[in-house]
């Protein structure tokens, strides 16, 4: 479904960001990008969407990604922000997620269709018609990711997807995650949450992959996590006193 | 819009710098009693907006180009006229610096064509007596801020673009006739104007349906519009093209009239008050020497007025040679530059 | 990368440059706003026909830009927004000013030709002086030289914090056009729909976030006077270097020195 071929990018010609790239994903697979602040995780999400453009070669779904490319691509992976505020300024919710499949061509009814079957199937109908100004950070959260699921990608990217949200939010952002079906790649430093929603976790560091691997391979080996400035996650960890 | 700093000479700018710099003291000295420190936060981040604001394109419909952001009208609506000059300068002086988008001495300019008109005009002439008079009583108050924003954008634009050509022209810099200048500038700057104010009421009609107590002179409890949207540019549509039609034509027809040369000779004027105007500006202390040395300097204004002297034409050979010479010791000190950093580097490495 | 990331990225190459060291970022940065202002006065003070007497100002900047080890490249690059405007002013000239001023061989070069040089040149120089002037100092130190030369402290301590918000203004209305592109395919910009509301909800947020920044700074004790950075006082090679370039200046102006040293050569 995804594939990178040796990218590399920088901003200044200089210090690469990222370096030497390789790697791809199946189709239908949950990845997590885990890695600390400034390893290139969002570089590597916004070389997939065309928004920065690096040396080497990306492939989604067979097709490589250039300028002519560009808005096909960009019909098959939808990217859900880590603010969400940045991703919906429409003024409703509902004018917000008629916004991309309108653009993309659909009919007004195709989309009101659309637009009620994400809302059901995320069960938050009654956030249809809500100011996207006053609604929670729980329910923006959820609102955001109706938005990119009523373009209906077939690969979703995901940035910090469960910051900023309360213990229940979160476990509902997660168990939404977990029911889509899409392709998903996923960065975050919530190591808990990819624990939960990803077979498999790519390790990046200073803009290398460290370590590709399913999930137990890596997020179980403490020496590894703690070598590239992570550590287990939480849930891994047991009480604190029996742990050292 | 903005002014480089070439096309003007050094007493039209100074001039401008002092007419922007008392307009800056006033506006600080009326916002004192109002709480300035209270609004900061608001103005630097507004303006900041604004500024970010301006790189983003926004397709026109069924045009194929793309229209910005009018600054002025936008943060008066929503600072008021003081507070709104004062970012707006900010906004110049960070352009001009950091951006090149203008320039360090043509910033006065900048400020007075497009701060100066943008909210003190756009203020007291339109915003204030369209949301408040009771002529417009009737209307609705989306009408009112879309009839507000579009016709300030207009106005405000207009008198900005024609004083760039004052300014310009009054610099003798172009030998473009001071009427044919002004027939390209004032349509072109109607049709940004146009565009700009449809874009600041698109952005001021939602921050009123959202939060109308950002506004200003907009009371909340006032009905909602019974004009449509469509009505409301009909309208608009309408006098827009007969003030700008009108504004144009009289523009394009009139200053033939007024002596091209006229603007020429004002400069001895300019440069003769300009002392006086930097004095108040507060360049004071140890710049006091140097300004001095500005106003000694720009008391003779080189005289534009003598092409094909003699002595013009007889240095030019020697001149061409000599600024070959120029061009030639520039060349030596950048490779020597170069070399020099290089080897500096070889011997830290 | 578009607009707003590549503005975004100039503002904080200029940070860079302006934090290194060398004899020119030590100079005193109330000196260095003078000069500069002085140089740019002085450039656009030379008649519109003497291209040559304006030849040998350009030594300020490619010395200057020398001695601090800044690229000029990075400078001709900005030339992109301030030459068109230029252009556009000059360009008329040649077709309107036939006085014929020199002849080369067969050709004769008319006024408007070399005015149209002039203009260009007093463009470039003067955009020169200035990069060097916020290459070479930081942001805060240029605000403290304003204040000393009593320019109102609201708006340096606006221009202070203008400075600061927008870079995340910038970040903010960047990653909203990607993600307002990611869904509108081959739209080069903001349709009609979202006029509004795309700016609209950016300003009700940072009017929030005005009101939290607010509160921060209250809680931090602010009363209205920011703490500048704080400046020495002017060191004599701060005076011998203001002294010896507005002599230059001056110099230049009243004496067409390429002029002369042509003259050594041709007779």
């Amino acid at each position: 479904m995804i594939e990178f071929r040796n990218v590399s990018f920088s901003y200044d010609r200089q210090q690469p960001v990222v370096e030497g790239l390789s790697f791809s994903i199946r189709k239908g697979e949950s990845v997590g990008l885990i890695g600390a602040n400034g390893a290139g995780k969002s570089t590597i999400m916004k070389l997939l969407l065309g928004l920065l453009s690096g040396d080497g070669q990306i492939l989604v779904d067979g097709l490589e990604l250039n300028k002519k490319n560009l808005a096909a691509v960009r019909q098959k992976i939808g990217f859900v922000l880590q603010d969400s505020d940045n991703q919906m300024f429409m003024p409703t919710v509902y004018e917000d997620m008629c916004f991309g499949p309108l653009n993309y061509g659909l009919s007004r009814e195709e989309t009101d269709a659309r637009v009620d079957a994400v809302l059901k199937s995320l069960g938050i109908e009654k956030l249809k018609h809500c100011y996207n100004h006053k609604i929670s950070g729980g329910e923006k959260r959820m609102a955001a990711i109706a938005t990119i699921l009523a373009m209906e990608p077939e690969a979703i990217l995901m940035d910090e997807p469960s910051t900023a949200l309360d213990p229940v939010n979160r476990r509902t952002v997660i168990n939404t995650i977990r029911r889509l079906p899409q392709t998903k790649l996923i960065a975050s430093h919530d190591l808990d949450m990819i624990l939960d929603t990803c077979q498999r976790v790519i390790l990046l560091s200073r803009g290398k992959i460290v370590a590709d691997g399913p999930v137990e391979e890596i997020l179980y080996n403490r020496e590894l996590l703690e070598g590239n400035r992570m550590e287990l996650p939480f849930c891994l960890q047991g009480r604190r006193e029996n742990y050292r | 819009m903005h002014m480089a700093d070439a096309l003007l000479a050094p007493a039209v700018a100074a001039t401008m710098y002092a007419a922007s710099a008392v307009t800056v003291g006033a506006s600080v000295r009326t916002l004192k009693k109002d709480e300035a420190t209270e609004k900061l936060p608001t103005m630097a981040v507004t303006s900041a907006l604004v500024f970010a604001g301006q790189m983003i394109n926004y397709t026109i419909p069924g045009t194929g180009s793309s229209g910005h952001l009018c600054g002025g009208m936008l943060l008066t609506a929503l600072l008021g006229p003081q507070a709104g000059f004062l970012s707006m300068t900010v906004i110049l002086a960070i352009q001009a610096l950091f951006f090149a988008d203008g320039g360090l001495l043509a910033l006065g300019a900048n400020c007075w064509n497009m701060a100066f008109y943008g909210c003190f005009v756009g203020y007291y002439l339109l915003w204030r007596p369209i949301m408040t008079g009771k002529l417009f009583g009737r209307l609705g108050m989306r009408t009112k801020i879309i009839l507000a924003s579009v016709l300030g954008c207009v106005i405000t634009l207009q008198l900005g673009a024609f004083s760039v050509v004052l300014e310009t022209s009054a610099s003798g810099i172009t030998e473009l006739p001071f009427g044919a200048f002004v027939g390209v500038m004032q349509p072109i700057h109607l049709a940004i104007g146009l565009v700009e104010g449809l874009i600041t009421s698109a952005v001021l009609v939602f921050v009123y349906e959202a939060r109308p107590e950002l506004l200003m002179d907009v009371s909340a409890q006032a009905g909602r519009g019974r004009c449509s949207l469509k009505t409301t540019l009909v309208i608009l549509a309408v006098v827009v093209a007969i003030v700008g039609g009108g504004l144009s034509l009289f523009a394009s027809s009139n200053p033939d009239g007024l002596e091209w040369s006229m603007f020429g000779n004002s400069e001895a004027g300019y440069s003769e008050n300009m002392g006086l105007d930097e004095e108040d500006y507060g360049v004071s202390s140890g710049a006091a020497e140097v300004a001095g040395s500005i106003q000694e300097k720009t008391a003779f204004l080189p005289d534009y007025g003598f092409a094909g002297s003699d002595s013009v034409v007889g240095t030019s050979v020697s001149g061409l040679l000599g600024s070959a010479i120029v061009a030639a010791v520039v060349a030596v000190i950048c490779m020597g530059g170069g070399f020099f950093r290089r080897k500096k580097a070889g011997a830290k490495a | 990368m578009d607009q707003i990331t590549r503005a975004h990225v100039e503002l904080r190459e200029m940070d860079a440059l302006a934090a290194e060291d060398s004899p020119v970022h030590r100079l005193h940065p109330l000196c260095k706003l003078l000069v500069t202002v002085f140089y740019i006065a002085a450039v656009v003070s030379f008649p519109k026909y003497d291209f040559s007497a304006l030849a040998v100002m350009v030594l300020y900047p490619v010395l200057l830009f020398q001695a601090a080890g800044i690229p000029v490249g990075l400078c001709f690059y900005r030339l992109r927004i301030v030459l068109p405007l230029v252009c556009a002013v000059g360009l008329v000239n040649p077709f309107l000013d036939h006085t014929p001023l020199l002849r080369l061989g067969g050709l004769t070069v008319t006024g408007g030709w070399v005015s149209m040089v002039t203009l260009m040149m007093k463009g470039v120089f003067s955009l020169m002086a200035s990069f060097l002037l916020i290459a070479t100092t930081p942001m805060d130190s240029i605000c403290a030289a304003l204040r000393k030369l009593h320019v109102p402290g609201i708006l340096v301590t606006l221009l202070l914090l203008t400075y600061r918000y927008i870079g995340v203004l910038m970040e903010q209305v960047a990653v909203m056009t990607d993600a307002y592109r990611l869904r509108a395919p081959g739209q080069k910009g903001l349709h009609i729909s979202a006029w509004g509301s795309f700016l609209g909800q950016l300003l009700l947020r940072s009017m929030d976030r005005a009101e939290e920044l607010y509160g921060s700074m209250q809680l931090r004790g602010f009363r209205g006077e920011y703490h500048y950075a704080r400046l020495d006082g002017l060191k004599w090679k701060d005076w011998v270097f203001g002294a010896v370039c507005l002599g230059l200046f001056a110099a230049a102006r009243w004496v067409n020195i390429p002029a002369l040293l042509g003259s050594l050569f041709v007779r």
